[in-house]
């Protein structure tokens, strides 16, 4: 038998309480965390710190800030917007059906079967990316793709109405197959963490659904979804193999930007890669940023 | 906050700021500079040296281009060295960037030789990427596909074609010009993107030389070519490669002549491809073979040099349904096969243009494809 | 000592209002969950067909059996699984604790360590490759000389590139329970902070942990490009050269990776479950 111990203090109230308390911390605590860092410093942080020192050559090899000086390039501006667009529609649209599976799997009272399923699944999808991916969706969706042809047989020419597996559209329906797994397994715990006795609660004071999630299961999931959101979109941003499998040179995203330079055989100028690549480094820092004040914001709107 | 922390903080970051600036510091040994081979007048030594390496570590040779993993195991057979096989898939940019970060690296990871598009010869050379080495047959490779120093030198050569899938296409195009018929509506590739693949980008060149325009004009004119064929609808914008073919999303993709015959053959008829090579814009690309100014293995390099430039290499690769660089002596001297020889495509003709001319059509091109060609996509919104 | 707060799923045995909005649920849930089963199906089962043609007119198995002709597919297989284990095992090691105390204890530290864990995204993969053979191929850490040393980078790596995965996994799952309460009634009862990380907090993130380590699993059994920089014979590679411009064998090649992959995470979501019978958790 398991001893339950509970407190009836929402989990978000944590991190405020902890937050005030005196950051005057014992060596010792710095513990914890130091194999982290450590371990971020060695494999992570390190490279990061190559890529910005190599992101400073100029092609000559003399150290400059002629590269940043081209991220100003309107070329280079719209690959980085681009990116952005795509990887906030798909982490929105990926989060949201992500959301509802997850959904559908724990709380909505599918059969236990379904949710091994789903997740061992969404394991699998959400790396299920680069070529592989994309020929999958042009079996399916493009000009000889198996929907396409049912279409046909229905009588609608999928391609004449104007769609295109090789849109904006195409990309971000591509995408949401690694996008929507992400989200089912990372916020699962998140959702296992309501307590059936608050709807009980809720629906016993005569609250409707709605009400109940509104003021009560969606307060305690918002620091979730969002870090979860955040998450999302880097895992778009940094998309490289699929986008180049399927948008073969019409399409301006950054990491295809910086594959042109580093690794292609037509233009050569690493230095610049780098420093595309440092780019995407600070544009992850600011939504970061943005992230954690929207994160502290509704944290003190909820209390 | 206490000043400790900062301290510590302060100190972590000092040492991994070190650490990296150590690691990029230009490394202090020059590059080793071996002349040309003078060290070892005899094959017998060379062979022997290489032996006592062991291994030799190669990039970017994928097995069934230009018959590599059959050129690859007659290496291996004849000299009983190992054969470390890097990123069968590398650009020649990604090929560059390992001999750079493997500068002090001897393990598995450094390139010994390289096979890279040709104005990536010069290139390497310029930052002493590349070591000189003549090989035995060096009088036979023609002197403007090699560098008169012997940094880099041209290994094999083929001319951009039309790869057709005849299942799905029923007229069969001739010529550049008859891609923009509406009857190939959704049905034209290139084998890459214009600003990342070689052969993407020389097909762009290729389609305004068809025109009748040379130089920078024809690669203005290739861009206003794919810039009707993209507004057309002919023009399938993914990275096309056999499977698109195969499949039918991209029945007409523009590749190299030994990716397309190669692709007909291992495709044997499920479905049947056709090799149509233009008369108009017959345009030739060649590759180039260079050894790492860092080699971890200088002699088995040199060795994998001598193997390829020899009568078995050359054979080897024209095997693959590539032109090896020795094709007009080595025809000449009756020494390449008939059933190889009828293999080949038809070079006649074909346009070899020098460096300078392939990076002034690059300069246009990748300046002009996103505005010409590329499609700002909007999201919806 | 065990203390768990596992979840406890919403039964029919609550009162009338909950036993009708549950089988509301139950229908919504259903619809959701075969609209998006379609979406994540059909690209599948294309890829399945085509698999099958490799012989003209007809459906059959060439393309698998021309797969595994000659295959050398068991060393590579195994030596990727084993990455997988072990770079779960470094990320989980390294990941929870850390959760934790930026949970209970620093909470300022939160934005860096969120920001730090995001990093694998945002350096392109060849990027970090070139970087790793830069930084290691000298000393002091010496790792690119032999094929050992350098499948143990590999390795490290891999459990950095899980970090955005297992961070957000844990952090969900830490948010779900009370990690204060639990820790202090541990603490009351005299438990130390090893008990209470391995007694405590491992066994109540089971669900978050399994969900990191699918994650991880996924990542390094199909990655490529840092594996073929650092010249290792893994399963990435090994169906990358397979199939390299072929028709048919790479969709036969994509079915059987998601098929053993997704086995391999049925396995691991058992070991899961077998953990948690011994906790008596929830579901």
């Amino acid at each position: 038998m398991k001893a339950t111990l509970q407190s009836d203090v929402q989990p978000t109230n944590l991190t405020v309480r902890g937050a005030k308390r005196p950051s005057r911390l014992p060596i010792w605590h710095w513990l914890g965390v130091l194999p982290f860092f450590i371990f971020s410093a060695l494999f992570l942080i390190g490279p990061t710190l190559v890529l910005a020192y190599r992101s400073l050559e100029d092609p000559d090899g003399g150290l400059s800030f002629v590269n940043y000086l081209q991220l100003t390039n309107p070329t280079v501006i719209n690959a980085y917007s681009l990116s952005i667009r795509v990887s906030l529609t798909t982490a929105i649209l990926g989060g949201l059906i992500g959301f509802l599976v997850a959904w559908a799997v724990s709380i909505g009272g599918l059969p236990r079967p379904f949710r091994s399923l789903t997740t061992t699944f969404s394991g699998v999808a959400s790396n299920f990316a680069g070529v592989p991916l994309a020929a999958a969706f042009i079996f399916t969706l493009g000009r000889v793709g198996v929907v396409t042809a049912l279409f046909e047989l229905l009588g609608v020419d999928l391609y004449g109405t104007g769609f295109s597996l090789y849109s904006y559209t195409g990309l971000v329906l591509v995408y949401l197959y690694f996008q929507i797994p992400l989200m089912v397994l990372v916020i699962l715990p998140a959702l296992d963490g309501l307590k059936r006795e608050w709807r009980e609660a809720a629906e016993n004071l005569g609250a409707t659904p709605v009400q109940y999630w509104l003021h009560v299961a969606l307060p305690v999931l918002i620091p979730s979804i969002l870090g979860t959101m955040i998450l999302l979109f880097g895992n778009a941003f940094g998309a490289h193999a699929t986008a180049y499998a399927l948008t073969g040179g019409l399409f301006n995203l950054a990491t295809l930007l910086i594959g042109q330079q580093i690794s292609g055989d037509v233009l050569h100028n690493p230095g610049l890669g780098f420093a595309v690549a440092m780019g995407m480094v600070i544009i992850m820092g600011v939504s970061i940023t943005i992230y954690s004040i929207l994160q502290r914001r509704s944290e003190r709107w909820l209390r | 906050m206490q000043p400790r922390k900062y301290l510590f903080h302060v100190f972590s970051l000092f040492v991994l700021v070190s650490m990296v600036l150590a690691a990029c510091a230009p490394a202090a040994t020059e590059a080793p500079a071996t002349q040309a081979g003078e060290d070892f007048g005899e094959m017998t030594d060379l062979v022997a040296a290489a032996r006592a390496e062991g291994t030799l570590t190669t990039i970017a040779l994928p097995h069934d281009w230009c018959n590599y993993g059959a050129v690859i195991q007659g290496f291996k057979d004849k000299y009983g060295l190992e054969v470390n096989e890097l990123d069968p898939g590398a650009g020649s940019g990604e090929e560059l960037e390992a001999i750079r970060a493997n500068k002090d690296n001897p393990g598995p990871q450094a390139p010994d030789v390289i096979d890279v598009g040709l104005a990536f010869g010069p290139t390497a050379k310029e930052e002493g990427l590349i070591q000189p080495y003549k090989v035995a047959t060096w009088d036979e490779i023609p002197a403007d596909a090699k560098d008169p120093d012997g940094y880099w030198y041209g290994d094999y050569y083929g001319v951009l074609s039309l790869e057709v899938n005849t299942d799905e296409v029923a007229n069969i195009p001739a010529e550049y010009a008859d891609l923009l018929k509406p009857e190939y509506n959704g049905q034209v590739a290139l084998s890459g993107d214009p600003l990342t693949s070689n052969a993407a980008i020389l097909s762009v060149w290729a389609a305004g030389l068809a025109t009748g325009a040379t130089g920078e004009e024809a690669a203005q004119a290739g861009l206003e070519f794919f810039r009707q064929l993209n507004e057309s609808g002919n023009f399938v914008p993914i990275d096309g490669d056999s499977r698109t073919v195969g499949i039918g999303e991209t029945p007409i993709l523009i590749d190299w002549s030994y990716n397309s015959i190669l692709n007909d053959v291992s495709l044997a008829g499920n479905p049947d491809l056709e090799t149509v090579v233009p008369t108009q814009g017959r345009l030739a690309g060649v590759y180039v073979q260079a050894i790492s100014a860092y080699a971890p293995h200088p002699n088995a390099a040199k060795l994998w040099m001598e193997y390829l430039y020899s009568d078995e290499g050359q054979l080897g690769w024209a095997s693959g349904f590539c032109h090896p660089i020795r094709f007009e002596a080595m025809s000449a001297a009756g020494k390449i096969p008939e059933d190889v020889l009828a293999q080949l495509p038809s070079t006649e003709g074909a346009f070899f243009p020098s460096i300078a001319e392939i990076e002034a059509a690059r300069t246009v091109i990748t300046e002009g494809w996103p505005s010409v060609v590329g499609v700002e996509v909007q999201a919806p919104q | 000592m065990t203390v768990s707060t596992a979840p406890v799923p919403v039964a029919a045995n609550a009162s009338g209002t909950t036993q009708t909005t549950t089988r509301r649920n139950r229908l919504w849930a259903l619809v959701i969950y075969i609209l998006t089963a379609l979406y994540f199906l059909l690209p599948l089962a294309a890829t399945f067909y085509w698999s099958l043609r490799a012989e003209r007119g007809t459906l059959g198995f060439e393309a698998y059996r021309r797969l595994f002709e000659d295959a050398n597919f068991l060393p590579s297989f195994s030596q990727s699984i084993v990455n997988a284990i072990i770079a779960i095992v470094i990320s989980l090691v390294i990941i929870v604790p850390t959760a934790y105390w930026v949970t209970l204890r620093l909470p300022k530290l939160r934005p860096v360590v969120e920001f730090i864990t995001l990093l694998p995204f945002v350096i392109p993969a060849v990027v970090l490759s070139l970087a790793l053979i830069i930084l290691y191929s000298r000393p002091p850490l010496l790792l690119t000389r032999t094929y050992e040393s350098s499948r143990v980078l590999l390795v490290c790596v891999y459990a950095a590139l899980s970090f955005p995965y297992m961070f957000r996994a844990v952090d969900n799952g830490l948010r779900a329970m009370d990690v204060r309460a639990l820790t202090e009634a541990a603490q009351s009862l005299g438990a130390g902070w090893p008990t209470i990380l391995f007694r405590v907090i491992f066994p109540n993130l089971r669900v978050a942990l399994i969900s990191g380590a699918l994650l991880t699993f996924a990542i390094v059994i199909g990655e490529l490009t840092i594996a073929l920089f650092m010249a290792q014979r893994t399963l990435g590679p090994y169906m990358a050269n397979l199939t390299r411009s072929k028709v048919y064998e790479p969709s036969a090649m994509a079915i059987v990776a998601f098929a053993i992959t997704w086995a391999a995470m049925g396995i691991i979501q058992l070991i899961g479950r077998g953990q948690q019978g011994s906790i008596g958790g929830g579901h």
